[in-house]
Protein backbone atom coordinates (compact mmCIF):
# COMPACT_ATOMS: atom_id res chain seq x y z
CA UNK A 1 0.00 0.00 0.00
CA UNK A 2 2.62 2.45 0.51
CA UNK A 3 4.60 1.08 -1.79
CA UNK A 4 1.70 2.56 -4.28
CA UNK A 5 1.87 5.41 -2.95
CA UNK A 6 5.29 5.91 -3.70
CA UNK A 7 5.59 4.61 -6.58
CA UNK A 8 2.38 6.75 -8.02
CA UNK A 9 3.62 10.08 -6.87
CA UNK A 10 7.16 10.08 -5.28
CA UNK A 11 8.10 11.70 -8.96
CA UNK A 12 5.57 14.58 -9.08
CA UNK A 13 6.66 15.64 -5.52
CA UNK A 14 10.41 15.13 -5.56
CA UNK A 15 9.91 16.99 -8.60
CA UNK A 16 7.81 20.12 -6.23
CA UNK A 17 10.66 19.36 -4.04
CA UNK A 18 13.81 19.82 -6.16
CA UNK A 19 12.48 23.04 -7.59
CA UNK A 20 11.83 24.50 -4.55
CA UNK A 21 15.22 23.59 -2.91
CA UNK A 22 18.27 22.69 -5.36
CA UNK A 23 20.79 21.30 -3.09
CA UNK A 24 20.00 17.35 -3.54
CA UNK A 25 20.44 15.80 -0.40
CA UNK A 26 17.85 18.60 1.24
CA UNK A 27 15.31 17.71 -1.40
CA UNK A 28 15.92 14.30 -0.78
CA UNK A 29 14.96 14.94 3.20
CA UNK A 30 12.60 16.48 2.34
CA UNK A 31 10.82 14.05 0.40
CA UNK A 32 11.79 11.70 3.11
CA UNK A 33 10.03 13.64 5.79
CA UNK A 34 6.70 13.84 3.64
CA UNK A 35 6.49 10.71 2.90
CA UNK A 36 6.47 9.61 6.85
CA UNK A 37 4.31 12.44 8.01
CA UNK A 38 2.10 11.57 4.68
CA UNK A 39 1.85 7.81 6.00
CA UNK A 40 1.29 8.85 9.35
CA UNK A 41 -1.60 11.29 8.59
CA UNK A 42 -3.22 9.25 5.85
CA UNK A 43 -6.20 8.68 8.10
CA UNK A 44 -6.66 12.23 8.51
CA UNK A 45 -7.01 12.69 4.61
CA UNK A 46 -10.78 13.30 3.83
CA UNK A 47 -11.52 13.13 0.08
CA UNK A 48 -14.96 15.29 0.49
CA UNK A 49 -11.89 17.73 0.55
CA UNK A 50 -10.07 17.55 -2.10
CA UNK A 51 -8.11 15.31 -4.15
CA UNK A 52 -5.53 12.58 -2.80
CA UNK A 53 -2.84 14.33 -4.69
CA UNK A 54 -3.66 17.51 -3.93
CA UNK A 55 -3.40 16.56 -0.25
CA UNK A 56 0.16 14.92 -0.36
CA UNK A 57 1.57 17.77 -2.62
CA UNK A 58 0.58 20.48 0.24
CA UNK A 59 2.48 18.39 2.93
CA UNK A 60 5.31 17.95 0.60
CA UNK A 61 5.14 21.61 -0.61
CA UNK A 62 4.95 23.01 3.02
CA UNK A 63 7.94 21.04 4.24
CA UNK A 64 9.89 21.89 1.64
CA UNK A 65 9.11 25.73 1.89
CA UNK A 66 9.32 25.69 5.51
CA UNK A 67 12.88 23.86 5.21
CA UNK A 68 13.79 26.60 2.53
CA UNK A 69 13.39 29.34 5.27
CA UNK A 70 15.16 27.24 7.88
CA UNK A 71 18.96 28.65 8.15
CA UNK A 72 20.33 25.65 6.70
CA UNK A 73 19.03 26.68 3.46
CA UNK A 74 19.81 30.35 2.35
CA UNK A 75 16.74 31.19 0.35
CA UNK A 76 18.62 30.13 -3.06
CA UNK A 77 15.22 28.81 -4.20
CA UNK A 78 14.89 32.95 -5.07
CA UNK A 79 18.12 32.90 -7.03
CA UNK A 80 18.20 31.39 -10.96
CA UNK A 81 16.41 32.41 -13.92
CA UNK A 82 13.19 31.16 -13.63
CA UNK A 83 12.85 30.54 -17.45
CA UNK A 84 15.67 27.62 -17.32
CA UNK A 85 14.13 26.07 -14.87
CA UNK A 86 12.77 23.38 -17.40
CA UNK A 87 16.11 23.03 -19.17
CA UNK A 88 17.60 22.58 -15.45
CA UNK A 89 15.46 19.59 -14.79
CA UNK A 90 16.47 18.05 -18.34
CA UNK A 91 19.93 18.52 -17.78
CA UNK A 92 20.01 16.90 -14.15
CA UNK A 93 21.13 13.05 -13.82
CA UNK A 94 21.41 11.73 -17.85
CA UNK A 95 20.36 7.76 -16.35
CA UNK A 96 16.95 9.22 -15.25
CA UNK A 97 14.58 9.73 -17.83
CA UNK A 98 13.27 13.26 -17.81
CA UNK A 99 10.65 12.59 -21.21
CA UNK A 100 7.65 14.30 -18.64
CA UNK A 101 9.57 17.36 -18.03
CA UNK A 102 9.80 17.96 -22.36
CA UNK A 103 5.78 18.04 -22.35
CA UNK A 104 5.76 20.42 -19.42
CA UNK A 105 7.39 23.22 -21.69
CA UNK A 106 5.51 22.22 -24.06
CA UNK A 107 2.34 22.84 -22.13
CA UNK A 108 3.71 26.09 -20.99
CA UNK A 109 4.90 27.31 -23.53
CA UNK A 110 1.34 27.75 -24.84
CA UNK A 111 0.27 30.10 -22.44
CA UNK A 112 1.06 34.22 -22.60
CA UNK A 113 4.28 34.91 -20.48
CA UNK A 114 2.04 36.52 -17.80
CA UNK A 115 0.47 33.37 -17.30
CA UNK A 116 3.48 30.99 -17.65
CA UNK A 117 4.93 33.12 -14.73
CA UNK A 118 2.52 32.87 -12.11
CA UNK A 119 2.08 28.81 -12.78
CA UNK A 120 6.02 28.40 -12.79
CA UNK A 121 6.09 30.10 -9.24
CA UNK A 122 2.83 29.59 -7.58
CA UNK A 123 2.96 25.38 -8.73
CA UNK A 124 6.83 25.01 -9.77
CA UNK A 125 8.78 27.06 -7.35
CA UNK A 126 6.29 26.78 -4.16
CA UNK A 127 5.49 30.61 -4.05
CA UNK A 128 2.56 31.65 -2.08
CA UNK A 129 0.46 34.69 -3.79
CA UNK A 130 0.96 37.26 -1.89
CA UNK A 131 4.93 36.44 -2.44
CA UNK A 132 4.65 36.60 -5.82
CA UNK A 133 3.13 40.13 -5.56
CA UNK A 134 5.21 41.45 -3.32
CA UNK A 135 8.36 40.41 -4.78
CA UNK A 136 7.68 41.31 -8.15
CA UNK A 137 4.88 44.51 -7.73
CA UNK A 138 2.40 42.59 -9.09
CA UNK A 139 -0.86 43.51 -7.27
CA UNK A 140 -2.81 40.94 -5.34
CA UNK A 141 -6.10 40.55 -7.51
CA UNK A 142 -3.92 40.76 -10.94
CA UNK A 143 -2.08 37.65 -9.38
CA UNK A 144 -5.37 35.91 -8.74
CA UNK A 145 -7.09 36.42 -12.35
CA UNK A 146 -3.64 35.62 -14.01
CA UNK A 147 -4.13 32.03 -11.75
CA UNK A 148 -7.66 31.64 -12.96
CA UNK A 149 -7.22 32.60 -16.36
CA UNK A 150 -3.94 30.41 -16.79
CA UNK A 151 -5.62 27.51 -14.86
CA UNK A 152 -8.59 27.58 -17.19
CA UNK A 153 -6.21 27.71 -20.51
CA UNK A 154 -3.88 24.85 -18.67
CA UNK A 155 -7.54 22.68 -18.35
CA UNK A 156 -8.24 22.91 -21.52
CA UNK A 157 -4.82 22.20 -23.08
CA UNK A 158 -4.75 18.90 -20.86
CA UNK A 159 -8.14 18.09 -21.87
CA UNK A 160 -9.69 18.51 -18.56
CA UNK A 161 -13.57 19.41 -18.61
CA UNK B 1 -24.41 32.71 -3.15
CA UNK B 2 -23.74 32.77 -7.31
CA UNK B 3 -21.92 30.12 -8.25
CA UNK B 4 -20.66 31.10 -11.29
CA UNK B 5 -19.07 34.47 -9.65
CA UNK B 6 -17.60 32.30 -6.58
CA UNK B 7 -16.07 29.96 -8.88
CA UNK B 8 -14.08 32.84 -11.39
CA UNK B 9 -13.33 34.46 -8.28
CA UNK B 10 -10.27 31.99 -8.31
CA UNK B 11 -10.93 31.35 -4.86
CA UNK B 12 -11.06 27.30 -5.39
CA UNK B 13 -7.64 27.81 -7.12
CA UNK B 14 -6.23 29.61 -4.08
CA UNK B 15 -8.26 26.79 -2.04
CA UNK B 16 -6.23 24.29 -4.05
CA UNK B 17 -3.17 25.80 -2.97
CA UNK B 18 -3.57 25.19 0.49
CA UNK B 19 -2.61 28.98 1.02
CA UNK B 20 -6.26 29.97 2.18
CA UNK B 21 -6.68 31.71 5.70
CA UNK B 22 -8.51 29.10 7.89
CA UNK B 23 -11.47 31.01 7.98
CA UNK B 24 -11.80 31.24 4.43
CA UNK B 25 -11.16 27.64 4.02
CA UNK B 26 -13.77 26.58 6.65
CA UNK B 27 -16.07 28.51 4.33
CA UNK B 28 -14.73 26.94 0.86
CA UNK B 29 -15.39 23.55 2.93
CA UNK B 30 -18.91 24.27 3.48
CA UNK B 31 -19.91 25.94 0.39
CA UNK B 32 -18.11 22.21 -1.70
CA UNK B 33 -20.32 20.53 0.82
CA UNK B 34 -23.57 22.05 -0.62
CA UNK B 35 -22.89 22.68 -4.00
CA UNK B 36 -21.77 20.07 -6.32
CA UNK B 37 -20.84 22.48 -8.90
CA UNK B 38 -18.10 23.53 -6.97
CA UNK B 39 -16.59 20.12 -6.02
CA UNK B 40 -16.51 19.37 -9.73
CA UNK B 41 -14.67 22.31 -10.40
CA UNK B 42 -12.43 22.14 -7.83
CA UNK B 43 -11.77 18.32 -9.05
CA UNK B 44 -11.01 19.60 -12.54
CA UNK B 45 -7.97 22.15 -11.28
CA UNK B 46 -7.11 19.82 -8.63
CA UNK B 47 -6.54 17.32 -11.33
CA UNK B 48 -5.28 19.75 -14.21
CA UNK B 49 -2.31 20.66 -11.47
CA UNK B 50 -1.24 17.12 -10.73
CA UNK B 51 -1.47 16.66 -14.46
CA UNK B 52 0.57 19.10 -14.91
CA UNK B 53 2.92 18.46 -11.81
CA UNK B 54 3.09 14.91 -13.61
CA UNK B 55 4.95 16.15 -16.49
CA UNK B 56 7.34 18.45 -14.09
CA UNK B 57 8.06 14.83 -12.36
CA UNK B 58 11.57 14.13 -11.47
CA UNK B 59 12.69 10.83 -10.50
CA UNK B 60 14.53 10.90 -7.36
CA UNK B 61 17.30 8.20 -6.31
CA UNK B 62 16.03 4.65 -6.24
CA UNK B 63 18.23 4.53 -2.88
CA UNK B 64 16.25 6.96 -1.45
CA UNK B 65 12.79 4.91 -1.30
CA UNK B 66 14.94 1.96 0.50
CA UNK B 67 15.48 4.59 3.08
CA UNK B 68 12.20 6.03 3.49
CA UNK B 69 11.15 2.62 3.91
CA UNK B 70 13.30 1.56 6.72
CA UNK B 71 12.70 4.89 8.01
CA UNK B 72 8.77 3.56 8.03
CA UNK B 73 9.58 -0.07 9.34
CA UNK B 74 11.42 1.09 12.25
CA UNK B 75 8.37 3.74 13.36
CA UNK B 76 6.09 1.37 12.84
CA UNK B 77 7.94 -1.09 15.46
CA UNK B 78 8.41 1.94 17.85
CA UNK B 79 4.37 2.16 18.01
CA UNK B 80 3.71 -1.34 18.58
CA UNK B 81 6.75 -2.52 20.58
CA UNK B 82 7.01 -0.27 24.07
CA UNK B 83 9.56 -1.65 26.52
CA UNK B 84 8.09 -1.26 29.76
CA UNK B 85 9.70 -2.09 32.90
CA UNK B 86 6.86 -3.81 34.80
CA UNK B 87 5.10 -1.87 37.08
CA UNK B 88 1.10 -1.19 38.32
CA UNK B 89 0.40 0.44 35.10
CA UNK B 90 2.41 -1.91 32.61
CA UNK B 91 -0.99 -3.47 31.23
CA UNK B 92 -2.61 -0.44 30.26
CA UNK B 93 0.50 0.87 28.40
CA UNK B 94 0.89 -2.42 26.68
CA UNK B 95 -3.29 -2.00 26.04
CA UNK B 96 -2.88 1.56 24.53
CA UNK B 97 0.06 0.52 22.27
CA UNK B 98 -2.47 -2.35 21.20
CA UNK B 99 -4.89 0.20 20.41
CA UNK B 100 -3.02 2.19 18.69
CA UNK B 101 -1.52 -0.37 16.32
CA UNK B 102 -4.84 -1.32 15.55
CA UNK B 103 -6.30 1.80 15.10
CA UNK B 104 -2.85 2.24 12.22
CA UNK B 105 -3.88 -1.01 10.79
CA UNK B 106 -7.90 -0.37 10.52
CA UNK B 107 -6.97 3.21 9.14
CA UNK B 108 -4.59 1.58 6.59
CA UNK B 109 -6.82 -1.04 5.90
CA UNK B 110 -10.13 0.99 5.90
CA UNK B 111 -7.72 3.24 2.97
CA UNK B 112 -6.73 0.36 1.20
CA UNK B 113 -10.52 -0.88 0.75
CA UNK B 114 -11.43 3.05 -0.22
CA UNK B 115 -8.62 2.97 -3.24
CA UNK B 116 -9.60 -0.27 -4.21
CA UNK B 117 -13.10 0.32 -3.95
CA UNK B 118 -12.90 3.46 -6.10
CA UNK B 119 -10.24 1.38 -8.50
CA UNK B 120 -13.51 -1.11 -8.96
CA UNK B 121 -15.50 1.49 -9.81
CA UNK B 122 -13.68 2.92 -12.17
CA UNK B 123 -13.33 -0.01 -13.83
CA UNK B 124 -17.21 -0.30 -14.02
CA UNK B 125 -17.70 2.54 -15.41
CA UNK B 126 -15.34 1.98 -18.16
CA UNK B 127 -16.56 -1.46 -18.51
CA UNK B 128 -19.94 0.27 -18.88
CA UNK B 129 -18.73 3.05 -21.59
CA UNK B 130 -17.23 -0.13 -23.73
CA UNK B 131 -20.59 -2.08 -23.41
CA UNK B 132 -22.37 0.97 -24.82
CA UNK B 133 -19.83 0.86 -27.93
CA UNK B 134 -20.30 -2.10 -28.42
CA UNK B 135 -23.88 -2.42 -28.64
CA UNK B 136 -23.28 0.33 -30.62
CA UNK B 137 -21.27 -0.96 -32.89
CA UNK B 138 -23.15 -3.96 -33.42
CA UNK B 139 -26.73 -2.11 -34.36
CA UNK B 140 -24.57 -0.83 -36.92
CA UNK B 141 -23.33 -4.21 -38.15
CA UNK B 142 -27.36 -5.88 -38.11
CA UNK B 143 -28.46 -2.34 -39.83
CA UNK B 144 -26.03 -3.23 -42.75
CA UNK B 145 -26.55 -6.65 -42.55
CA UNK B 146 -29.99 -5.99 -42.88
CA UNK B 147 -29.78 -3.83 -45.93
CA UNK B 148 -27.22 -6.02 -48.17
CA UNK B 149 -29.52 -8.86 -47.13
CA UNK B 150 -32.51 -6.85 -48.80
CA UNK B 151 -30.11 -5.75 -51.56
CA UNK B 152 -29.02 -9.26 -52.49
CA UNK B 153 -33.09 -10.62 -52.53
CA UNK B 154 -33.47 -7.85 -55.14
CA UNK B 155 -30.24 -8.85 -57.50
CA UNK B 156 -31.14 -12.38 -57.35
CA UNK B 157 -34.85 -11.89 -58.35
CA UNK B 158 -35.46 -12.66 -61.66
CA UNK B 159 -38.17 -10.22 -62.23
CA UNK B 160 -35.97 -7.19 -61.77
CA UNK B 161 -34.05 -5.93 -65.05
CA UNK B 162 -30.78 -4.64 -64.89
CA UNK B 163 -30.16 -1.87 -66.62
CA UNK B 164 -26.51 -0.54 -67.30
CA UNK B 165 -25.99 3.44 -67.89
CA UNK B 166 -23.24 4.00 -69.39
CA UNK B 167 -21.13 7.57 -69.05
CA UNK B 168 -22.08 10.38 -72.06
CA UNK B 169 -19.33 12.70 -73.78
CA UNK B 170 -19.59 14.67 -71.00
CA UNK B 171 -18.56 12.05 -68.02
CA UNK B 172 -17.09 8.98 -69.96
CA UNK B 173 -16.00 7.06 -67.05
CA UNK B 174 -19.13 7.86 -65.13
CA UNK B 175 -21.39 4.18 -64.41
CA UNK B 176 -24.83 3.33 -62.46
CA UNK B 177 -27.46 0.65 -62.64
CA UNK B 178 -31.04 0.66 -62.30
CA UNK B 179 -32.85 -2.61 -61.07
CA UNK B 180 -36.36 -2.37 -62.79
CA UNK B 181 -39.09 -4.75 -62.07
CA UNK B 182 -41.71 -4.50 -64.40
CA UNK B 183 -44.30 -6.27 -63.44
CA UNK B 184 -44.99 -3.92 -60.18
CA UNK B 185 -42.80 -1.19 -61.56
CA UNK B 186 -40.06 -0.59 -58.53
CA UNK B 187 -37.09 0.94 -59.66
CA UNK B 188 -33.65 1.03 -57.46
CA UNK B 189 -30.44 2.41 -58.04
CA UNK B 190 -27.31 1.26 -57.66
CA UNK B 191 -24.35 3.63 -57.94
CA UNK B 192 -20.98 2.28 -59.82
CA UNK B 193 -19.04 5.63 -60.28
CA UNK B 194 -20.19 9.00 -60.22
CA UNK B 195 -18.43 11.70 -58.70
CA UNK B 196 -18.13 14.17 -55.60
CA UNK B 197 -20.64 16.79 -56.09
CA UNK B 198 -20.69 20.40 -54.21
CA UNK B 199 -23.49 20.73 -50.97
CA UNK B 200 -26.22 23.06 -53.27
CA UNK B 201 -25.91 19.58 -56.22
CA UNK B 202 -27.72 16.66 -56.38
CA UNK B 203 -28.34 13.75 -58.85
CA UNK B 204 -31.36 13.41 -60.66
CA UNK B 205 -32.64 9.88 -62.36
CA UNK B 206 -35.22 9.94 -65.07
CA UNK B 207 -36.84 7.70 -66.68
CA UNK B 208 -37.44 8.12 -70.85
CA UNK B 209 -41.57 7.36 -71.06
CA UNK B 210 -43.18 7.45 -74.92
CA UNK B 211 -40.15 10.59 -75.49
CA UNK B 212 -40.84 12.78 -72.57
CA UNK B 213 -38.36 12.96 -69.27
CA UNK B 214 -40.12 11.66 -66.30
CA UNK B 215 -38.45 12.23 -62.76
CA UNK B 216 -37.46 9.76 -60.87
CA UNK B 217 -36.01 10.95 -57.83
CA UNK B 218 -32.73 12.65 -56.33
CA UNK B 219 -29.63 10.97 -54.76
CA UNK B 220 -26.34 11.78 -53.25
CA UNK B 221 -22.90 10.87 -55.21
CA UNK B 222 -22.11 8.68 -52.28
CA UNK B 223 -25.27 6.04 -51.58
CA UNK B 224 -23.98 2.64 -50.93
CA UNK B 225 -26.39 -0.48 -51.92
CA UNK B 226 -29.49 0.02 -53.50
CA UNK B 227 -31.72 3.19 -53.56
CA UNK B 228 -35.24 2.76 -54.08
CA UNK B 229 -36.68 5.43 -56.47
CA UNK B 230 -39.98 6.30 -57.86
CA UNK B 231 -42.15 3.83 -59.93
CA UNK B 232 -42.17 3.84 -63.40
CA UNK B 233 -43.57 1.77 -66.52
CA UNK B 234 -43.66 1.66 -70.11
CA UNK B 235 -39.68 3.05 -69.61
CA UNK B 236 -37.14 3.15 -72.88
CA UNK B 237 -34.43 4.46 -71.14
CA UNK B 238 -32.79 5.72 -67.75
CA UNK B 239 -30.70 8.64 -67.59
CA UNK B 240 -28.96 10.54 -64.68
CA UNK B 241 -28.27 14.06 -64.57
CA UNK B 242 -26.55 17.13 -62.12
CA UNK B 243 -29.17 19.61 -60.84
CA UNK B 244 -29.79 21.92 -58.06
CA UNK B 245 -30.39 19.94 -54.62
CA UNK B 246 -33.77 18.71 -54.61
CA UNK B 247 -33.98 18.30 -58.48
CA UNK B 248 -35.97 20.16 -61.21
CA UNK B 249 -39.12 19.24 -63.18
CA UNK B 250 -37.34 18.80 -66.49
CA UNK B 251 -33.72 17.69 -66.98
CA UNK B 252 -30.54 19.77 -67.77
CA UNK B 253 -29.92 17.57 -70.63
CA UNK B 254 -25.85 19.59 -70.59
CA UNK B 255 -25.25 17.88 -67.09
CA UNK B 256 -26.31 14.33 -68.02
CA UNK B 257 -23.48 11.76 -66.51
CA UNK B 258 -24.67 8.39 -67.81
CA UNK B 259 -27.69 7.15 -70.32
CA UNK B 260 -29.02 3.53 -70.46
CA UNK B 261 -31.75 2.32 -72.98
CA UNK B 262 -33.76 -0.64 -71.26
Amino acid sequence: MFEYLYDHYSGALYGVASRIISKESVAEEVLHDAFLRIWERIESYDPGKGRLFTWMLNITRNLAIDKSRSKEISRDRKTGDISNFVHSVDRASPEIQHVDAIGLKEVLDQLPDEQKFVVEYLYLRGYTQSEVAEEFNIPLGTVKTRLRLAMTALRSKLKIT
Amino acid sequence: MNVRDYISSGILEEYALGNLAERERLEVESNLAKYPELRNELDAIEEAVERLLERAAKTPRPELKTKIMSSLAARSKEAIVIPLPGSGVTIWKYATAASVALAITSAALAYMFWNNWKKAETNLTELIAQNQQIAQDYNVVNQRLDKIEGDLGIYDNPSFRKVVMKGTKAAPDAMASVYWNESNNEVYLSIQNLKQLSQEKQYQLWAIVDGQPHDMGVFDGDMKGLVKMKPGAGIAAFAVTIEPKGGKESPTMETMQVLGNT
